[in-house]
């Protein structure tokens, strides 16, 4: 990372000097800037003032301000009658279920790979490397129907939230950039544990986990996202409204609520997600979230 | 997720460190060694991760392999039909258009979403201050729940003059337009959105990429007396090519895979010009309320995989020499 | 909060439960029962609800074994196909005509017929209606909910503001065409919209339009018919629309909308006039509480020669085949309270309507008979002092609708011959320079496919 206060070098201290550069750099920022408003900020704020404009004002002139005043019962119907309430919990539910498997499975299944190796490990790795070529899309029919049907058991899954969770935390993706992580781990570490009588769950719980945060957070912060993002699988598989998330719920009711209170009840739907990100930008903005993990 | 698949195969694959010296040790074989030297911890630990690739991942696509070749309507015992599914794809008249549509797709999500975000983001890296603003400005759509993207801008591609982008257009004298509202205009406008929706997330990382260039090389070609495009040309784009390479292969898998956008924006019309790949496996499974036909949706699931696996494999082969320097 | 309130409600009910059954040991022997029935579709408004739940109520008093737990519902292709592979659809579900004899015949619904010859009304039935729930083994599979048959919706308020008498809709496709230009004209609404959503609608109003001009869509019965969706009546009602749409445009700028949609344009005052089953009101009602004073209603104007007739439909009610018997005893309990008692019981009949008042939902909204005709009289006259929706506003299509010429749906591959159309109509719809001949063979091959295979 570079100093605050610089560029990334790409315009050297010299040529800043010159005033043409300057400028010239300068103006073509601030157009990006306006843009940037513009593009991400101008839906949004469009969306809140359509929250509390009357139904009629909002198809008849989108882009008035007000023209006959506001109407705040838009945001308590939204609430009360719409209970966006209830599926923002439901999604909540979701993505912290989710996060939580995902965290599980990755960090035992990566503890084992990379630190335990038991002989059969790079078969493991092999089958889950696969995986990954393998598009998501594969999954739907089979896994609907395992989901619907499951065998052994004899039970359904639908309508059960861990008919999410536990295809989420089949994830390679995770497992492996957990397991690349913790090779690196420097390995005397683990050895001086073992000398001391550490067993593995001890290895794991007080030595490894700890030395973990950062690809924790990278994970979190994909797992999150994902569950968050999901609409085919969770409406597929979620057929109880009661259950479901706002991504599936908002859909099936556009059309049988006024467009006042469906603007409404979106404008709920994203103030979190906004105030999370905005709370934890640099987890999400970071070289160690999105580009790190990209860069691998 | 499918992603990462480039950059792995890329890295050197399994790292050759030796695991713990005590599960090295084992002088035979029997069960009650096994357990002494770790086996059954390792085992254990295993076990999450065993079952729900198993169950979730391993075993679902085993069994798509298996229903591409039956006719099963889940009432009936399923039978075997050989390639009759694959057959009935490919001479599906809407298959052909399904293709030509995600391509079409992929070409257009190609020419907004790349370059756009690399103008963008070598731009803010020579912002000197307040670069988070303009970071956190672009990714604010990415954080934005997809579901509730599609519906706003379904709202705002309102085809009648009182639409929100009719309306602004006009101000400056152009339009109405008719967005979705037709077979030329549609799939452009699903791009449209998807990029606003996706490229925050672009940006970001070519700004890592970006920020991450040793400065000693520009300062180099600056005592060269190389310009500012020169150095643009010879050393950014080069220097962050790795990158360029993974997020122009993970666009494309991304894209080739593209349902959400045709689903919600108008499922696929009009006159299936946005009927994707994704769209036809899922109106194969669930379209017909009469019954799903699975092995179509599964012989097609199949095909695509298969291309995209092939697609991959190529590229990471035309690639490699290029993107290890 | 909510959590413990139902902690308390179940402690209080276990505790009377356990008094009741110590006070009347006889009780105890009758085993309790639960099933889940469809309820209404989501988005309803909380009137909708409370009205509904007050029915649930009445039932659970009629019948203290049976518990009854009301599940949203809409019927709509994709999700239904969905539920009925998870098995999740509620014990009663509702499955429009076209679909019921092909799920009955792949054992997909529950066989009714022994508890239905119970029924003390059964020998009333309109037997047109009755064969629509009737599998080919002739068991019954599915009973009536309602009836509709196609009908011109129109905004009076949109009529007056464009200088045209809302007493006098239009009788003639010519007249809906001039109309519909008028109202665009005048007011800058869309004059005429019609459904043109991927979604089957778009085809089933062509085929309401090309049945009201004298054509049909197939002929012959199962896999044997022949799909003739390229009739000259097709063509002329495409090019009929085509004007409509591209040298009058007064087909509006938004051409993806299905039934929800036009239902919600319509309740907003944004559509001059469309066609939609003459029951709609009802939803116009539950879901967006519609302004009683712009809705007006017609009959389709048909055209001057034998063959020409209106496209009628329904719903019927069904039960999953999963069930155990006393769960299929109480499902038909609920249908025969909920469904078909209103039409043929005074008492209930009165029950229902007053209900529905109360919690403002609409009494009296127009639907084609489901028993005999004189069932059908009386059971209009039990209700009469309870009608809340606008009859004047209904005339003209109360004083046509019984003189017009009923025709069903195409029968074979229903929902395969629609979704064959679809791409017609959003052609000539979304593009001017469509070639309807040509399209129009391609629909055509692909419904005789799909007759062909049965699906």
């Amino acid at each position: 990372m570079s100093k605050p206060g610089t560029g990334s070098g790409l315009i050297s201290e010299l040529d800043w000097e010159k005033p043409r550069i300057r400028w010239g750099t300068r103006t073509l920022q601030a157009l990006l800037l306006v843009g940037l408003v513009v593009i991400g900020l101008g839906p949004i704020l469009w969306l809140a003032k359509s929250a509390i404009t009357p139904t009629l004002d909002t198809i008849t002139h989108p882009m008035a301000l007000f023209p006959h005043g506001a109407a705040w019962s838009n945001l308590s119907q939204a609430w009360n009658d719409v209970h966006v309430g209830r599926y923002f919990w439901n999604t909540v539910v979701i993505a912290f279920g989710s996060w939580a498997a995902q965290i599980i499975v990755a960090t035992t299944g990566g503890f084992a790979l990379s630190v335990l190796r038991p002989r059969y490990a790079p078969i493991i790795k092999g089958l889950l490397l696969a995986t990954l070529f393998v598009p998501v899309i594969v999954l739907l029919v089979p896994l609907y129907i395992e989901v619907v049907h499951l065998p052994i058991v004899h039970k359904s899954l639908i309508d059960s939230y861990w008919a999410l969770w536990l295809p989420y935390s089949a994830s390679a993706f995770n497992v492996i950039l957990v397991t690349r992580f913790f090779d690196n781990l420097p390995r005397e570490i683990f050895e001086a544990a073992e000398i001391d009588g550490a067993g593995p769950l001890q290895l794991f719980w007080r030595i490894v986990l700890p030395m973990s945060k950062p690809i924790l957070g990278v994970v979190s912060v994909f797992a999150i996202l994902a569950s968050w993002k999901d609409f085919l699988w969770p409406s597929l598989v979620l057929s109880n409204p009661n259950r479901q998330p706002l991504g599936v719920r908002l859909p099936a009711i556009q059309l049988q609520t006024s467009v006042g209170v469906f603007l409404a009840a979106m404008f709920i739907a994203c103030l979190v997600p906004i105030a999370g990100f905005l709370i934890f930008q640099r987890s999400f903005l970071g070289g160690t979230g999105l580009g790190g993990a990209i860069k691998g | 997720m499918t992603l990462t698949t480039v950059d792995q195969a890329r890295e050197p694959a399994l790292p050759s460190k030796r695991g713990l010296s005590r599960s090295y040790a084992r002088p035979r074989r029997t069960p009650l060694n096994w357990v002494r030297g770790g086996g059954l911890a390792a085992f254990l630990f295993l076990l999450p991760l065993l079952f729900v690739f198993g169950a979730f991942s391993w075993y679902p696509i085993v069994r798509t392999a298996i229903m591409a070749f039956q006719h099963t309507n889940l009432v009936e015992a399923p039978t075997w039909v050989g390639f009759q599914n694959f057959a009935a794809v490919w001479h599906d008249p809407l298959f052909p258009v399904a293709v030509r549509n995600t391509a079409y797709f992929a070409f257009l999500a190609l020419i907004f979403g790349y370059p756009i975000p690399l103008v963008a983001a070598v731009l803010m890296s020579e912002v000197r201050k307040r670069r988070g603003l303009y970071s956190v400005l672009a990714f604010l759509p990415v954080v934005i729940p997809p579901v509730v993207g599609v519906l706003l801008w379904k709202t705002f591609y309102d085809a009648s003059s009182l639409g929100v982008f009719n309306t602004i257009l006009h101000w400056v004298g152009l339009g109405p337009y008719p967005w979705l509202q037709s077979q030329q205009w549609a799939m452009p406008s699903l791009v449209l959105y998807s990029t606003w929706a996706n490229a925050g997330a672009t940006i970001i990382i070519y700004l890592a990429a970006l920020i991450g260039v040793n400065p000693e090389l520009y300062e180099a070609a600056s005592v060269d007396g190389a310009g500012l495009l020169r150095k643009v040309w010879h050393i950014t784009l080069p220097q962050i090519r790795g990158v360029l390479l993974v997020t122009l292969i993970l666009q494309i898998i991304g894209t080739a895979q593209v349902f959400l956008e045709p689903y919600l924006f108008t499922d696929g019309g009009p006159v299936h010009s946005t009927l994707t790949v994704m769209l036809l496996i899922y109106n194969y499974a669930f379209g017909n309320s009469l019954g799903g036909n699975y092995g179509m949706a599964t012989a097609l699931s199949l095909m695509l995989a298969g291309f995209l696996v092939v697609f991959s494999l190529v590229y990471l082969r035309a690639t490699r020499s290029w993107s290890t320097r | 909060m909510k959590s413990i309130r139902i902690a308390m409600i179940v402690a209080v009910a276990v505790l009377l439960g356990v008094v009741a059954s110590t006070a009347a040991g006889s009780t105890r022997s009758a085993k309790k029962v639960t099933i889940s029935v469809a309820s209404l579709i989501p988005g309803s408004t909380p009137e909708a609800i409370k009205q509904f739940n007050a029915q649930v109520a009445e039932f659970e008093k009629k019948y203290p074994t049976i518990t009854v737990k009301p599940v949203e519902y809409q019927w709509t292709a994709p999700t239904f196909a969905a539920k009925l592979a998870a098995g999740t659809l509620p014990t009663v579900f509702e499955v429009p005509f076209t679909d019921a004899r092909t799920l009955g015949d792949n054992g997909q619904l529950a066989n009714l017929t022994p508890y239905f010859k119970k029924l003390s009304y059964h020998k009333k039935y309109n037997k047109a209606v009755l064969a629509e729930g009737t599998d080919a083994k002739g068991q019954i599979i599915a009973l009536p909910k309602g009836a509709y048959a196609q009908a011109l919706h129109y905004n009076r308020a949109l009529f007056k503001q464009a200088g045209l008498n809302p007493s006098k809709p239009p009788t003639t496709w010519g007249q809906i065409r001039k109309d519909a230009r008028i109202i665009t004209q005048k007011t800058g609404k869309p004059g005429y919209v019609e459904m043109a959503k991927n979604d089957n609608t778009a085809g089933w109003i062509l085929t309401t339009l090309v049945y009201s001009l004298g054509g049909r869509m197939e002929k012959g019965i199962g896999t044997h018919a022949k799909a003739t969706l390229n009739n000259k009546y097709t063509v002329q009602g495409l090019k009929m629309l085509k004007t409509m749409r591209w040298t009058d445009n007064s087909m509006g700028s938004n051409f993806d909308l299905g039934w929800s949609d036009i239902n919600q344009a319509f309740a907003a005052g944004q559509v001059g006039m469309y066609i939609s089953g003459s029951d709609v009101y009802t939803n116009l009602v539950q879901a967006y509480n519609v302004n009683p004073s712009i809705y007006g209603l017609t009959t389709i104007p048909l055209a001057k020669n034998k063959t020409a007739g209106v496209l009628g439909g329904g719903t019927l009610a069904a039960v999953s085949p999963k069930v155990n018997n006393t769960q299929l005893s109480a499902a038909m309990k609920w249908i025969s309270f909920f469904y078909e008692q209103p039409l043929v019981s005074k008492k209930q009949a009165i029950r229902n309507a007053k209900t529905l008042v109360a919690n403002k939902q609409p009494v009296g909204v127009p639907a084609l008979p489901l028993f005999n005709h004189k069932q059908y009289n009386l059971a209009n006259s039990w209700i009469k002092p309870y009608i809340n929706v606008p009859l004047g506003h209904m005339k003209p299509f109360l004083n046509g609708i019984f003189k017009q010429k009923l025709i069903p749906e195409p029968e074979a591959s229903t929902q395969s011959v629609y979704n064959a159309l679809n791409a017609v109509v959003e052609s000539v719809l979304t593009n001017q320079n469509t070639n309807v001949q040509q399209m129009l063979q391609q629909a055509n091959a692909q419904a005789q496919a799909a007759i062909e295979q049965g699906s």
